[in-house]
C-alpha cells in the first residue's frame, strides 16, 4: 500500500474519526484506525464496537493495500507535520512508513484482518433525511437521556421515523424530551429505533447541516452515510417505555416566563440547593413566582420574578438542574411552563417558536416537606 | 442444758471465713489488697497447686509494727476507718478488718513483717490460733504465707476444685490487680515456674502488652473522655478485630475492679452498627465517679458496686466508646503485626494516627462531630467549610487511596458510601422526611410473600426514606417516587435486595428496625465495588465520609479505612 495525502486533509479526516476510537480497550487492534484504499482514495475508519465511523479522503494511490496504524501515535504525528504532502506506505503486514517534507517516521501496526468487520447494511431500501434536521432533534432531546446503568433502554434516544414526521424522545425517568419535525419519507417503512446518545453525537457533529443523509437498518445496527463518510450504531433492543401516556393533557395552571431570566433565578437558587437532589421549591401566584431553597447543614436563598401565571397558586419542588438543562436547550426567549399538582408532571414548551418542529419537555417534580 | 450458746471465736471466724474465703483466689485478693493498702510497690505472688497447698504474697509496703501484727490478727482491727462516717467514699480496698484473721481460721498462716528494714515480727497462726510470735530480720514489708487451706474445715475442703480451675481464678485476681495498679510491679509463681514478671508500667497498653502480648495490646483503641462529673478511660477492641479473638472484659469503677453488665451493656451499644450483630468486643475501662454516686459496699466480694444513678454513668460510658471508636485510631491497620513488635514488652503500637488527615489535617472536632448536634447543625444552617481533600486515586475500581500523615490510606469505596448513606438515612429516620423524586413510570415490583410482609412492616418507614409506594393487590407494589441519595441510585434493584435482606427478620423494637432498615438500605443503596469513580465523586465521598460520626466503619463492621504505615513501607524497602 501506498498514497500520498494532502497534511491538511489527513488531519481532517483523522478528526473525524478519532473520536470512534476507545480510550481504553482490551482489544488492542481497536487502539488502531483502518486505513485502506479505494476508487477515489483512503478510507479512515474507527470503531469501539458499539459505534463506528469511516471517512473517504481524496488522496493518490500508487499501490492498493490496507493496513491499521495506532490512532493516538497518528494523529500525534500529523498534528506536528509541516503543510506538506504526506506519504504513506506500508510493507509488509505491519509496517509504515511516513514520509512528510524532511521528516520521516516508521511506525508498527497490525494486520488489516485482525480489524473488525463493519455491520452490513444495505443501503438499499433507506431513509433520506436532512442533517440539520437530524441535527436539531439530537440536540434539542439527546442530553435528557439517561446516565444510570440500571435501565438501559432509558440510556438510548427513542427515533420515530414515520411517512410523514420524524420524532426522537429521550428521558430518564425523571424528565423528559420531546421533538418533532415533519418529512415525506412515504417510500419506506415507519419504524421505531432506539439508539446510544453517543453515536447520535457523532452524527451531530460529523454531518454538515445540509447534507442529505441515507439511513438504514441492519439486523441490529443502523448506519447513516453521506456521500464521504458512514456512521454505523448498534441500537438498543427492547420496547421504550410509552411515554405518551404519561405526558399530560389537562395541565390547567400556565405560567409565562422568560427564559434568561427563569435561568439566572434557577442558577442562583442552584448555588444554595443540595448537591444531591438539587431541590429547590417554587411558588406560583398571579403575576409572580417565588424561589426558595433550603439545604439543612447549609442554608437557604429566596428569589423572586415576575410571570404571567394563570390558575389557583401551586407550590411546587423541582431539581433544579433538570429545570436548567430543559431551559438551555429551549430555543425561544419566552417559554411557557404547565401543570396540574404538585405530584404531577409539568411541562415546559417554547413560545412563539418560528419553526415546523414542536418541541416539548416534560419534568417530574421533587416531593416537598414541610 | 441451754440449748443457745454464744459461739467460740474460732467458729464465729470460720463462719465469717465462709464469707470472705470462698477460694484460693479471694486469699490472693484479699492478701494483695491488703498489700497495695500498705502502700507496696512490689508485690511477689507465690502459688503452689493452684493454691491449694501454699499461697504466698510479699509486699515492700508499710509492715506493721509488732503490737499491730498481734491485733491485725484479731477480729475488725483495721487501720483503714475508724468512725461509721468514714465508710462513705471508703478510698481503701479492704476495711472491715475481717479478712486476715477469718483466713487465719482456715489455714496455716505465717506472717512475717517489719516497718522498717531489719526488726521485724514473726507470727505463726495455725487454725485461728495464734502460736509463737518471735523476731526476724526482714525487709521493711509483709509476707504473708498461707498453707493448707481449709485444713480444719472439713465442709468446705470437697468445694475446692481442682488447681487448674482455682488457678484460673487467681490468674483473674492478678490479672486486675495488673490492670488497675500499673505502677506497681509484680511477680507471680506458679508451682515453681514465673509465669508473670511485669514491670511497672507507663500506659495501660504497655501493661496490656506485658499481660496478653503485643499484639493483643495493639488490637487496641484508647477511650478517654469526660462527661459531666464522669471520667471514662481505657481501652477498646478496635471493631475490625472484634470477634476474631476471645473476648476479655475489664471493668473498674475508681480504681477497683468490679462486674457490671449495665456499663458492658453501654459500652457495647456504642458499637452498635460497626461490628457484626452479636460479635462482643473486649474492654478494658476505668470509671472515675465521684465518691457520693458509687456505693462500693455492696457485695461481700466488693465484686459489684452500686451507683446512684446508674443512667449518667451509662451514658458517659457509651459517649466514651463512640466518641473513641470515631476518632481513626480505631481504623484497622495494615502488615502483620506480630514482626513489629518481636517482644512482649515492646512498646505500645502507635497506631493512633489521624487516619483521614491528609498532610493538610482535618480538624479532630470535625471527625468527631457527635451526632446530637446534627439537631442545632440543620438550625444554625452555616457550618463549618469543607476539609481540605488530598489528591485520590481509585484502585481496583474498589478503593480509593491518598497519602496521610501516617502513612498510604485506602478507602473501600463501597464500604465508606454505606457508612455515608446509613448516617443520612437514620437521621432521615429520626428527624423527618427526605426530599423524593416523582417517577415518569413508576416502577412495579412484583414481590413474594415474604418481601411482601417485610414491606408492609417497613412501609412507613419507606415513606420517611422518600419511598412512595401503594400496593396493588397481592404482592405487588407500584412505585411511585424514590429518594436520589445519589446519582447512581438505582431505585428498583435496591428497594428489592433491601426487602429481600429483611424478609427475614421477626419482629424488632422501632429504633432496631430503623437501624437495620437503614443499614440494609445503605448497603444496597451504595455504590458497588468495581465502580469506576470521577474525580468529582472521590472528592465528594471523602468529604462525606469524613462527616460522619463513625467513618473508620461500614455498618457490617468492616473497616472502611485502613493504613499502610511508613514503618511498614520502609521495612519492605529495606530502610528501616
Amino acid at each position: 500500500m501506498r498514497f500520498t495525502i494532502a497534511r491538511e486533509k489527513l488531519q481532517e479526516g483523522l478528526s473525524a474519526v478519532a473520536a470512534s476510537v476507545p480510550a481504553k480497550t482490551t482489544l488492542p487492534v481497536l487502539a488502531n484506525l483502518l486505513v485502506e484504499t479505494t476508487d477515489r482514495g483512503i478510507r479512515l475508519s474507527g470503531t469501539d464496537l458499539d459505534m463506528a465511523v469511516s471517512t473517504e479522503l481524496m488522496a493518490d494511490v500508487d499501490v492498493q493495500g490496507a493496513i491499521t496504524i495506532p490512532a493516538k501515535k497518528l494523529v500525534e504525528i500529523v498534528r506536528e507535520l509541516p503543510s506538506a504532502p504526506v506519504k504513506v506506505s506500508a510493507s509488509g503486514e505491519q509496517k509504515i512508513t511516513l514520509e512528510c517534507s524532511r521528516s520521516k517516521f516508521k511506525l508498527l501496526g497490525l494486520p488489516k484482518d485482525e480489524f473488525p468487520s463493519f455491520p452490513s447494511i444495505r443501503f438499499g431500501e433507506s431513509w433520506r433525511i436532512r442533517s440539520g434536521d437530524l441535527q436539531k432533534l439530537i440536540s434539542h432531546t439527546a442530553f435528557a437521556s439517561s446516565t444510570e446503568e440500571s435501565r438501559p433502554i432509558l440510556n438510548g434516544v427513542l427515533w420515530e421515523l414515520r411517512p410523514d414526521q420524524m420524532r426522537m424522545v429521550a428521558t430518564n425517568g425523571h424528565r423528559l424530551a420531546k421533538m418533532e419535525i415533519p418529512i415525506n419519507a412515504t417510500e419506506v417503512p415507519s419504524s421505531d429505533l432506539i439508539i446510544p446518545p453517543k453515536a447520535l453525537e457523532q452524527i451531530r457533529r460529523l454531518f454538515p447541516a445540509e447534507e442529505e443523509l441515507e439511513v438504514a437498518r441492519g439486523d441490529n445496527h443502523l448506519g447513516f452515510r453521506s456521500p464521504f463518510t458512514a456512521v454505523y450504531t448498534r441500537l438498543i433492543e427492547g420496547p421504550y417505555p410509552n411515554y405518551e401516556q404519561v405526558i399530560p393533557k389537562d395541565n390547567d395552571r400556565i405560567a409565562l416566563a422568560d427564559r434568561n431570566a427563569l435561568i439566572q433565578a434557577l442558577k442562583r437558587m442552584s448555588v444554595i440547593a443540595s448537591d444531591q437532589t438539587h431541590r429547590i421549591r417554587m411558588s406560583f401566584n398571579s403575576g409572580m413566582l417565588k424561589f426558595s431553597v433550603q439545604t439543612p447543614d447549609l442554608g437557604e436563598a429566596q428569589d423572586e420574578l415576575p410571570i404571567n401565571f394563570e390558575g389557583d397558586s401551586l407550590d411546587i419542588g423541582f431539581n433544579a438542574s433538570y429545570l436548567l438543562e430543559i431551559l438551555r436547550n429551549l430555543p425561544t426567549d419566552e417559554v411557557r411552563l404547565t401543570f396540574k399538582a404538585p405530584e404531577r408532571a409539568a411541562t415546559i414548551e417554547p413560545v412563539g417558536w418560528d419553526d415546523t418542529a414542536k418541541y416539548l419537555c416534560l419534568i417530574m417534580p421533587l416531593r416537598l416537606v414541610d | 442444758m441451754s440449748r443457745i450458746a454464744v459461739l467460740a471465736r474460732t467458729v464465729v471466724d470460720q463462719i465469717a471465713a465462709g464469707e470472705v474465703v470462698e477460694r484460693p483466689a479471694s486469699v490472693v485478693k484479699e492478701l494483695v489488697e491488703n498489700s497495695l493498702d500498705a502502700g507496696a510497690t512490689t508485690i511477689d505472688i507465690v502459688v503452689d497447686d493452684g493454691g491449694r497447698a501454699r499461697i504466698r504474697v510479699a509486699d515492700d509496703g508499710s509492715g506493721m509494727e509488732r503490737a499491730d501484727a498481734v491485733l491485725a490478727l484479731a477480729r475488725h482491727a483495721t487501720s483503714k476507718i475508724n468512725v461509721a462516717d468514714d465508710l462513705v467514699g471508703v478510698g481503701s480496698f479492704g476495711f472491715r478488718g475481717e479478712a486476715l484473721p477469718a483466713i487465719a481460721s482456715v489455714s496455716e498462716m505465717d506472717v512475717e513483717t517489719a516497718s522498717a528494714d531489719g526488726a521485724g515480727t514473726a507470727i505463726r497462726v495455725l487454725g485461728g490460733e495464734m502460736g509463737e510470735v518471735r523476731d526476724a530480720a526482714r525487709r521493711r514489708g509483709t509476707t504473708i504465707t498461707v498453707s493448707r487451706l481449709f485444713f480444719n474445715a472439713p465442709s468446705r475442703q470437697p468445694f475446692l476444685r481442682s488447681a487448674r480451675s482455682e488457678w484460673r481464678g487467681i490468674s483473674e485476681v492478678v490479672t486486675a490487680l495488673a490492670l488497675t495498679r500499673r505502677d506497681v510491679r509484680l511477680t507471680v509463681v506458679h508451682d515453681g515456674k514465673q509465669v508473670v514478671a511485669l514491670p511497672p508500667a507507663p500506659s495501660l497498653q504497655s501493661r496490656l502488652a506485658g499481660l496478653w502480648g503485643a499484639p493483643f495490646a495493639e488490637r487496641l483503641v484508647p477511650v478517654d473522655a469526660v462527661q459531666g462529673a464522669i471520667h471514662v478511660s481505657g481501652l477498646i477492641e478496635r471493631p475490625a478485630d472484634v470477634g476474631t479473638a476471645g473476648r476479655r472484659l475489664f471493668l473498674t469503677v475508681n480504681g477497683r475492679a468490679i462486674r457490671d453488665h449495665g456499663i458492658v451493656r453501654a459500652a457495647e451499644q456504642a458499637y452498635r452498627s460497626t461490628v457484626p450483630a452479636g460479635a462482643r468486643p473486649t474492654l478494658c475501662l476505668d470509671v472515675v465517679v465521684p465518691g457520693d454516686l458509687v456505693d462500693v459496699n455492696v457485695h461481700p466480694m466488693k465484686a459489684e458496686v452500686r451507683f446512684r444513678d446508674r443512667w449518667i454513668v451509662e451514658r458517659a460510658v457509651e459517649h466514651a466508646v463512640r466518641h473513641a471508636l470515631g476518632g481513626s485510631a480505631s481504623a484497622a491497620s495494615v502488615g502483620p503485626r506480630a514482626w513489629a513488635y518481636p517482644t512482649s514488652f515492646a512498646a505500645p503500637a502507635s497506631v493512633d494516627v489521624e487516619i483521614l488527615s491528609p498532610p493538610a489535617p482535618l480538624e479532630e472536632g470535625f471527625l468527631a462531630q457527635p451526632t446530637t448536634d446534627f439537631v442545632t447543625a440543620a438550625d444554625s444552617s452555616f457550618v463549618a467549610p469543607t476539609p481540605e481533600v488530598p489528591p485520590l486515586l481509585q484502585l481496583a475500581r474498589m478503593y480509593l487511596m491518598f497519602e496521610g500523615e501516617g502513612g498510604v490510606v485506602l478507602i473501600d469505596q463501597h464500604s465508606a458510601h454505606e457508612r455515608v448513606l446509613y448516617e443520612r438515612f437514620m437521621r432521615t429516620l429520626e428527624q423527618g422526611e427526605t426530599p423524593s423524586q416523582r417517577l415518569l413510570f413508576p416502577i412495579t415490583l412484583h414481590l413474594g410473600p415474604a418481601e411482601g410482609d417485610a414491606f408492609e412492616a417497613h412501609q412507613e418507614l419507606f415513606a420517611k426514606l422518600g419511598f412512595e409506594i401503594e400496593g396493588f393487590g397481592g404482592h405487588t407494589l407500584i412505585v411511585n417516587s424514590v429518594p436520589m441519595p445519589h446519582p447512581r441510585f438505582d431505585a428498583p434493584r435496591c428497594l428489592r435486595e433491601t426487602l429481600d435482606a429483611l424478609s427475614g427478620d421477626r419482629d424488632a423494637g422501632v429504633a432496631t428496625r430503623h437501624e437495620r432498615l437503614a443499614a440494609t438500605l445503605a448497603c444496597k443503596a451504595a455504590i458497588k465495588a468495581g465502580e469506576q469513580l470521577s474525580p468529582g465523586e472521590m472528592r465528594a465521598l471523602f468529604v462525606a465520609l469524613a462527616a460522619t460520626t463513625l467513618p473508620a466503619h461500614d455498618v457490617h463492621g468492616r473497616s472502611t479505612i485502613v493504613q499502610l504505615p511508613w514503618s511498614e513501607i520502609e521495612r519492605r524497602f529495606g530502610r528501616s
